[in-house]
């Protein structure tokens, strides 16, 4: 039965937190991109098309519309089937060295975006390594043969296998080891199990996954900015060429929109598949999941074979982005490793010259500011919701959700042409050139999964635990900070590190918004993948890189691994000897 | 003492209470009872303060509490699922409230330690965080943190449910006799009417969000003032018609001719007794279970369900004929 909570006036101080929150929902989620809009479709005070005639007008932006969804709709195949088999090959068949395949696999959650791109470069680039092996044996190959349509699809597929690793190994290992062992009892075939058992079960994943694959293809950015060549570009690198003029910026503008047009509709169908539900175990007792032999000694040496490949496309550029952060310039310039092109020097300027750790500092004071700021709000806003008083109250929920509908190039154009104006929404202050701007961007960008995160944690809890502080006296605010924080607290700190994360090495928001003083880890290495780039900015990009991914597995470690569980043991041994004390 | 004027509680156009009229004195042991979503934790949930009722008045010592904020009552709470706080350890929780009433550390740790000491926590649990403690232990952590605060009421909402058959017949008693000791009046909500039965100074039996009877235990098992109370608490035979008029001609005068009669299983006879009707049957099944066996018999008119208790007597089958022996003093009538 639903209970009824008893309503209490609200507080001047509840109330006065609820105005920041919203009006930092409205000046900096809602009034940028109708003001965006605005630019676009309404000028000298009157509704204007003048737009549609600009972007259909233009070859250039007709053709990153076009290669954009021929990007989507590949991807939808490709990282399907890489991200399927990398999962099966792990999890469901019995495959030797799934450990460290596993390791290798997941690798892309540690590295992706502009970093990831970058370190396929320079295996696969003109002066890349196998490129070089190859010309000395081919000499009349073309060196930049790693270029266009089937160099962003490459790069992109084994980029963007993190959700298959992320939520497919999680639905596989939800699998009910019994409906397998029932159905070998009535004599199916593996085959038979693996099409009508477990891919039925898996399938609302498979939509998941498909949906967002197509969203990210859609919206690829360092992929085709750095391997796309003249031929393949997308929309977003088109939005970045063409927000450069004022002239075309309102192409910029309308193609942002187009793309979270997009993203909306197909956001609203992943809804509807959600919604839809997940097939969900009836069983009373849950077995777990046991690897399945290959019978057949052909499709399980090719099985191994195919393992060992994917590793290999894994690894390879993680090892050489490692080896290279140890080397010369000379090495890096030619390619060629010795013995002696082994060096720390590039290590030691990281740690010893301000500038060169500069751009950690940014991206990490930038990205865990605004991983702080999103989960902050998103707890007030989650609170608010959760003890609704008024219908207003879902405005909280909406505000944090917005950004979740539009892409990040349209997030970061809105605030960019909005507040390089005075406004008086933000008390007329220029934003734009400031290093406020970025921060907001990030934060901005970063709510909607805080939220969601952070809501799924606070409404499971047993409101019976609230209750039971209040009857011991504890007012709300008490309540809040300490019963309801320290046990949603785990989540929290996931939210956090994975937001961080998420930003670290972030280019797409950034390239927009960054100060030109204060330029974060993934300007500085996209930059350094550039043919023109000098040869210690390269050498530097291996090192950001490598000691972004030992950040990026801390992070990880901490949040989603055990790393979380051991403070949680030291916590309780700490609180052991203190009461031992008393 | 606690008075319920009144009361009527409304989720929406759904009224969950009715005009609730009851008085709880000083030091009683008072259940609610009844079925699921019949109104026995709205109302508890009401005199705590978690619900807001929409009419009536909650009238604790004579202070009218309606809309007193729950954290100014001095009402301790035990919740059917505990609810201790799972970051804190066993200390901690107990110290909870006291923290809130900003006593010193040394008054703090005093206390917890002597609840600790009455409820039975031994010293080196209360360094354990709560979710590495049994169920019947985590049960005596509610209680000790509901009772530290040295509260005027408690409450326990179904606070044995998740616990194990024998658990639960053991912390009954420990329960009770906490009770008497501390004198403290004490409110208990529970479907369970055996429960309800040993527990209970008086019990009040919810249906559909009205009380049918406020009363001792004996006299709502043995004197129920409704069909649906005698028929809730315990088990009961509903006697047809034919075998009510079939008792009544053999013993005459005792029962009303146009009322439904219904009798408890153990109040009929297997051996002769005086004034009593002789009613013959057939013994269709039953069930054994050591102490006693409940045999379902069919009469002529009703199937009618019999207990015996193991008295070291030959066994009866299925297909037996029986002899059952009714007295109508024994039959209640609606």
């Amino acid at each position: 039965m639903k209970n009824t909570a008893k309503s209490k006036p609200v507080s001047i101080r509840t109330l006065m937190v609820k105005i920041v929150i919203a009006w930092a929902i409205v000046a900096f989620v809602l009034f940028p991109n109708v003001s965006l809009l605005g630019s676009v479709f309404y000028k000298n005070g009157q509704f204007s098309t003048e737009v549609f005639g600009k972007v259909f007008g233009s070859a250039r932006a007709m053709k990153s519309l076009k290669n954009s969804f021929i990007l989507a709709f590949t991807l939808v195949v490709t990282v399907n089937v890489v991200g399927t088999l990398s999962v099966l090959l792990t999890e469901y068949w019995d495959i030797k060295g799934a450990k460290i395949l596993r390791l290798a696999y997941m690798s892309s959650l540690i590295y992706g975006g502009v970093v990831l791109v970058s370190g396929y470069k320079y295996v696969y680039g003109a002066n890349g390594i196998l490129t070089k092996m190859l010309l000395k044996l081919f000499p009349a190959m073309n060196p930049g043969w790693f270029v266009g349509y089937g160099a962003v699809v490459f790069v992109m597929t084994f980029s963007c296998t993190q959700n298959h690793m992320m939520f497919l190994k999680n639905a596989i290992h939800g699998l009910d080891y019994h409906t397998i062992e029932a159905a070998k009892n009535m004599g199916a075939s593996g085959a038979a199990i693996f099409f009508q058992v477990v891919m039925p079960v898996l399938k609302p994943t498979f939509f998941a996954i498909t949906i967002l694959t197509f969203l990210t293809g859609l919206g690829a950015m360092s992929a085709p900015l750095i391997v796309g060549g003249d031929n393949f570009q997308t929309i977003n690198p088109m939005i970045i060429t063409f927000s450069k003029s004022s002239y075309s910026r309102e192409v910029a503008a309308f193609l942002a929109v187009l793309l979270g047009l997009a993203t909306i509709l197909l956001l609203a169908v992943f809804s509807r598949i959600e919604k839809g539900g997940n097939y969900i175990s009836v069983s009373k007792t849950k077995a777990k999941l046991k690897k399945q032999k290959i019978d057949n000694p052909v499709f399980n040496i090719l099985a191994h074979i195919i393992a060992y490949f994917m590793f290999a496309i894994y690894v390879i550029p993680i090892i050489l982005v490692v080896l290279y952060s140890f080397c010369d310039s000379l090495s890096i310039k030619t390619g060629e490793i010795t013995l002696g092109s082994f060096t720390l020097a590039n290590y030691r300027k990281l740690f010893t010259s301000i500038d060169a750790v500069k751009p950690y500092l940014v991206s990490i004071v930038y990205s865990l500011a605004a991983a702080v700021l999103a989960v902050t709000a998103a707890v007030i806003c989650a609170r608010f919701v959760k003890a609704a008083k008024h219908k207003f109250d879902i405005f909280f929920e909406w505000g944090m959700l917005i950004p979740w509908l539009l892409p990040s190039t349209l997030i970061a154009l809105g605030l960019m042409t909005t507040y390089g104006e005075r406004h008086a929404i933000i008390f007329n202050y220029v934003m734009v050139g400031t290093v406020v701007l970025m921060l907001v961007g990030y934060t901005v960008v970063k709510l909607p999964f805080s939220y969601r995160m952070v809501k799924a944690a606070l409404f499971s809890l047993d409101s019976d635990l609230e209750e039971a502080a209040k009857c011991m006296g504890a007012g709300t605010l008490y309540t809040m900070i300490k019963v309801i924080i320290p046990v949603i607290f785990p989540a929290i700190m996931s939210v956090i590190i994975l937001n961080f994360n998420g930003m670290l090495s972030d280019y797409d928001l950034s390239v927009f918004l960054y100060h030109p003083l204060f330029q974060p880890l993934g300007i500085v290495i996209k930059a350094a993948s550039d043919e023109s780039a000098a040869i210690d900015a390269k050498a530097m990009s291996f090192v950001y890189t490598v000691v972004l991914m030992v950040l990026s597995s801390i992070a990880l470690y901490f949040g989603q691994g055990s790393g979380m569980a051991r403070i949680r043991q030291w916590k309780q041994r700490r609180l052991e000897k203190r009461i031992a004390g008393n | 003492m606690i008075e319920f004027k009144n009361l009527e509680i409304k989720y929406g156009n759904f009224t969950a209470i009715r005009d609730l009229n009851l008085t709880i004195n000083d030091g009683e042991f008072f259940t609610f009872l009844g079925p699921s979503g019949c109104g026995k934790t709205t109302t508890l949930r009401a005199l705590v303060g978690f619900i807001e009722p929409s009419g009536g008045q909650i009238v604790v010592d004579g202070k009218d509490v309606t809309n007193t904020p729950v954290e100014k009552r001095n009402i301790g709470m035990v919740f059917q699922s505990y609810a201790l706080f799972p970051t804190m350890t066993v200390y901690e929780n107990l110290a909870f409230g006291l923290k809130v009433k900003k006593m010193s550390p040394a008054e703090i740790d005093k206390k917890v330690k002597d609840v600790a000491k009455v409820i039975e926590i031994k010293d080196e649990q209360l360094s354990r965080n709560v979710s590495e403690l049994s169920g019947g232990q985590q049960q005596r952590v509610a209680l000790a943190r509901a009772i530290v605060l040295e509260p005027h009421i408690l409450c326990l909402d179904e606070p044995l449910s998740n616990l194990d058959a024998k658990l639960r017949v053991g912390l009954r008693s420990e329960l009770k006799n906490l009770q008497k000791n501390l004198g403290i009046t004490t409110l208990y909500v529970t479907h369970d009417q055996e429960e309800a039965l040993t527990l209970s100074d008086r019990i009040a039996v919810f249906n559909n969000g009205f009380v049918e009877q406020v009363d001792k235990p004996y006299n709502i098992y043995n004197h129920s003032k409704s069909e649906f109370v005698c028929d809730f608490i315990g088990e009961i035979n509903r006697l047809s018609p034919a075998l009510a008029g079939e008792i009544a001609r053999q013993v005459p005068g005792i029962l009303a001719a146009d009322k439904r009669c219904y009798i408890r299983l153990e109040r009929i006879s297997l051996k002769p007794r005086e004034k009593t009707a002789k009613i013959q049957g057939i013994i269709r099944d039953f069930d054994y279970n050591g102490v006693m066996t409940k045999y379902r018999v069919d009469t002529p008119d009703c199937q009618i369900r019999v207990i015996h208790v193991n008295d070291g007597t030959p066994f009866m089958e299925a297909g037996q004929s029986l002899t059952m022996y009714l007295d109508p003093k024994d039959i209640m009538q609606f």
